[in-house]
């Protein structure tokens, strides 16, 4: 048995709880181990409960655990909430200066043995200090992390977290926890990130020169991502007076000839709605995420969701053509983001990137190497393309449905553009001819589109039972599925990122194949169960479905479909 | 000097006859040809309403994008290429209503455009309605006991918010607004032309004969532009008089001189890196 510890660290906002988890990640990380980190918090700045619950381990992880070894109690709430959750051989450490709280409870003045080093502020380095202690960590792995974080720190600081370090590690070392293990020392693998951090990468990898954006739990993790690198790349990171004029700041810039983006949530989504029907009709390249939360309106606003689906994909008025992809790990979104860009660029088309709150604010390993791309194809015409630039027409007929895109004022091709219907060559028309001819002509590229959609990933993809999900609920699914299959039952998952254009062919190869499939979602109504449904006639058996803000435990799902498949076999 | 007629467009023109668009589309003509452009050269964003339809009946490049976000498009455009000289044509209900939040934010930002603003204080692509500088008592069909609310008064709110280049125009006085626009495009930064302007077909107050009797051109009397206190009272001014013009200038920081390294060349000119993203994907 490998290692396999999950440490929950929980407090009130403001006590630096995921600055332990930051750092308890950055040690098991530095010597090899694999971790994934789960920020859960309220929408507030001070006071309330949150949480980081960390799962460490010697192999891959794709998702939380719900079983806590070690729980870091900051308040009295978090003991309360959260005790139950404790395994077996678990063990919680409440801040307080009260010996005895219970058989599996140890008491530490945390808070106090803070400030004797220097400050309560550092609570959350005695407590990352004691943890690593517990887990049977060696000394110099935190000392070399605290020496990366501080060193440039003002005199002191560092001095003084070694110190709360040492005194946390002190404070348990009487104290035999089951659950530690032997450290490794080895190369680490990949690179920690969290799902905000690897889309902006993946952004910037995809040349991406402009992020127009309205502040809004969780998307504004990515542009905090990408605004690192302005100065450094040729990038303009700006936050917009609101969503509508971040929307069309992002699609005048990239009319304008740059790659441009913005992020954003479902309600911030739904003021863009305008924008993204303008990139419609003008077949101008865009780039939105979505990172989902809990609606409608404001909803939970740091919780998770998946229950955006069915509004990217018909969001604004009439139809057009776009892409949605929804990428279902570190290294997908990467990926997800540089196949979003290109795409939007080689049809002329909306790509909306379907993330969400877990997906951006958890932190994992980044197991592929990130590479930046050799060249940058934004399919633009030049005059030199043209027998007669002056003859050129923005919306000119083709076969293809793509019409010849060429920037304006960059040479004798004039570069018209109306959000109304328009002719050829871009003025507002209203007759039928221009009318039929530039919607034929806009939905002519959706054969093309299919063409670039690729099919779902699958886990044993020919076996009797099949778990059909999307997006950042695939590394639960992949892991209930191994557990299924660890209990004897014939399973399989199926996990899509591209979603539209629907995979149709592949979906139903794959579907058609299972005896019964379960979709796991984490919506009310199983919207990709539907899609799939529509798209192929093959229905789900049963749906397994969380809404409650809260991402999915393996073993939930797990639970869940033997209930389903014990009722069939009676 | 290029020729006026350069930016004819033989596209169908859609207005009314009468209309007070005609005569700053010619003032547009005059003032671009002025300043040595040629329509390869120009960029035109627009939003929705009858000012919306301009860049069509004009030989340019344009944008005609959505209502009220004209100037977040043109923005957009602008950092992607600062080099791009943008006029922006926005209607009253379009940059005032609409657009209100995204004339406050462009004046903040400062991006290099010019902006015009068709102002005949009524809706007429909607048929009639009120707008956001209809005098209060204006009575339309949707408004039969007229406006209840008071006016917007572009140039004041402009002055107050800190913009570089603030001018008021008359779409009757031709030469004046195509110097204006003239002065509008030299300027780096944004510049602010509200032009008053008739609807023949739906605002029968504000009539050619009414503007005529209350316009006048305050640049011809001597007016400072660079008092910016003198420029308010101009602005707040009602009535009888209406002061026509530019009425104040002052140099602000551009957009593009605010982003380290835009300035120097723009966005879309830059060549993509490799070895340069490589690098910064190596730190991450």
């Amino acid at each position: 048995m490998g290692i396999d510890v999950t440490v929950k660290v929980g407090g009130e906002a403001g006590q630096g709880i995921q600055t332990v988890g930051d750092l308890l990640a950055h040690v098991c990380h530095g010597c090899g181990l694999y971790v994934l980190g789960v920020n859960d918090f309220e929408s507030r700045i001070r006071g309330g409960h949150s949480f980081l619950q960390l799962r460490i381990s010697d192999r891959p992880v794709t998702a939380p655990d719900h079983r806590v070894h070690l729980l870091v109690a900051l308040s009295p709430r978090t003991l309360d909430m959260h005790l139950s959750e404790l395994a077996e051989d678990g063990l919680a450490i409440f801040d307080s200066q009260e010996a005895d709280a219970g058989s599996n409870v140890v008491s530490i003045a945390v808070t106090d043995m803070a400030r004797k080093a220097g400050g309560a502020i550092m609570a959350n380095t005695v407590a990352a200090g004691a943890c690593l202690a517990l887990l049977g960590a060696p000394d110099s792995l935190l000392e070399r992390v605290l020496k990366k974080q501080f060193q440039a720190k003002k005199a002191g600081v560092l001095e003084n977290n070694l110190n709360a370090a040492q005194t946390g590690a002190q404070a348990v070392a009487e104290i035999d926890f089951a659950p530690a293990f032997a450290w490794p020392e080895k190369k680490p693998a990949g690179k920690l990130l969290s799902g905000a951090q690897i889309l902006a990468l993946g952004a910037l990898a995809s040349d991406c020169r402009f992020a127009a954006f309205y502040p809004m739990s969780p998307a504004t993790g990515i542009m905090a991502g990408l605004t690192g690198f302005e100065g450094r790349a040729p990038l303009v990171v700006e936050q917009a007076e609101d969503e509508i004029a971040a929307a069309n700041m992002v699609i005048g810039a990239s009319f304008a000839g740059v790659r441009s983006m913005t992020a954003t949530s479902g309600g911030g989504f739904a003021l863009m709605t305008e924008g993204l029907g303008l990139a419609g009709i003008t077949e101008t390249p865009m780039v939105i995420v979505n990172s989902q939360r809990p609606g409608p309106a404001t909803g939970l606003p740091t919780r998770t969701a998946q229950a955006d689906l069915r509004f990217v994909l018909h969001a604004a008025q009439d139809e057009f053509p776009r892409f949605v992809l929804a990428p279902t790990s570190l290294d997908d979104g990467f990926e997800t983001m540089g196949r979003a860009f290109a795409l939007a660029d080689k049809y002329q088309v909306p790509a909306v990137v379907l993330t969400d709150q877990y997906f951006n604010d958890s932190v994992n390993i980044a197991q592929k190497p990130l590479n930046a791309p050799e060249s940058i194809d934004c399919h633009i015409v030049t005059d030199a393309d043209m027998d007669d630039p002056k003859a050129y027409r923005r919306y000119e007929i083709t076969d293809s449905g793509i019409s010849p895109r060429a920037l304006p004022c960059a040479g004798q091709a004039l570069v018209m553009v109306s959000g109304n219907e328009h002719q050829q060559d871009g003025h507002i028309s209203e007759t039928i001819p221009d009318r039929i001819g530039q919607v034929d002509k806009r939905f002519r590229k959706l054969a093309a589109m299919e063409g670039e959609m690729r099919p779902p990933r699958t886990d044993y993809p020919d076996s009797r039972v099949l778990l059909v999900g999307w997006g950042s609920a695939a590394g639960a699914i992949g892991e209930s599925v191994e557990m299924l299959r660890a209990e004897g039952m014939d399973a399989g998952g199926v996990y899509f990122t591209d979603i539209w254009p629907f995979p149709q062919q592949a979906a139903e190869e794959i579907l058609g194949r299972c005896e019964r499939f379960y979709m796991v979602e984490q919506n009310v109504s199983a919207q990709l169960g539907g899609l799939i449904r529509e798209k192929t006639g093959l229905k789900c058996y049963q749906a397994v479905l969380k809404y409650d803000g809260r991402p999915f435990f393996p073993f939930e799902i797990a639970r869940r479909v033997k209930a389903a498949e014990e009722a069939i076999d009676g | 000097m290029v020729d006026v007629s350069a930016f004819h467009c033989d596209y169908e023109n859609k207005w009314c006859p009468g209309c007070g668009n005609f005569p700053i589309l010619e003032a547009l003509k005059q003032g671009l040809a002025d300043q040595g452009l040629v329509p390869e050269d120009v960029l035109m964003i627009s939003g929705i309403g009858q000012a919306g339809k301009t860049p069509h009946f004009l030989r340019c490049n344009f944008f005609h994008g959505l209502h009220g976000r004209a100037l977040p498009l043109a923005t957009g455009a602008y950092v992607a290429n600062c080099e791009l000289p943008i006029l922006v044509s926005m209607g009253d209900g379009d940059c005032y209503g609409e657009g209100g939040n995204h004339f406050l934010a462009a004046i903040r930002r400062n991006p290099d455009m010019t902006l015009l603003i068709h102002d005949n204080r009524v809706y007429g692509l909607t048929k009639g309605q009120a707008s956001p500088t209809s005098e209060r008592g204006f009575v339309t069909k949707i408004q039969p006991k007229g406006v209840r609310s008071d006016p917007f008064n572009p140039a004041a709110l402009a002055l107050s918010q800190g913009a570089g280049f603030v001018a008021r125009a008359y779409c009757g006085h031709k030469e004046q607004l195509a110097g204006l626009i003239g002065q509008a495009m030299d300027y780096r930064g944004l510049s602010v032309i509200d032009i008053m302007q008739v609807c023949v077909s739906f605002n029968t107050v504000n009539t050619y004969d009414w503007y005529k009797k209350r316009v006048y051109d305050i640049n011809e009397q001597g007016h400072d532009t660079d008092d910016w206190n003198a420029a308010m009272d101009l602005a707040m001014a009602g009535g009888d008089r209406m002061a026509t013009g530019l009425f104040y200038k002052k140099n602000r920081a551009s957009f593009a001189d605010r982003v380290p390294g835009l300035a120097d060349s723009p966005l879309a000119a830059r060549r993509y890196d490799p070895a340069q993203v490589q690098a910064l994907l190596d730190q991450a």
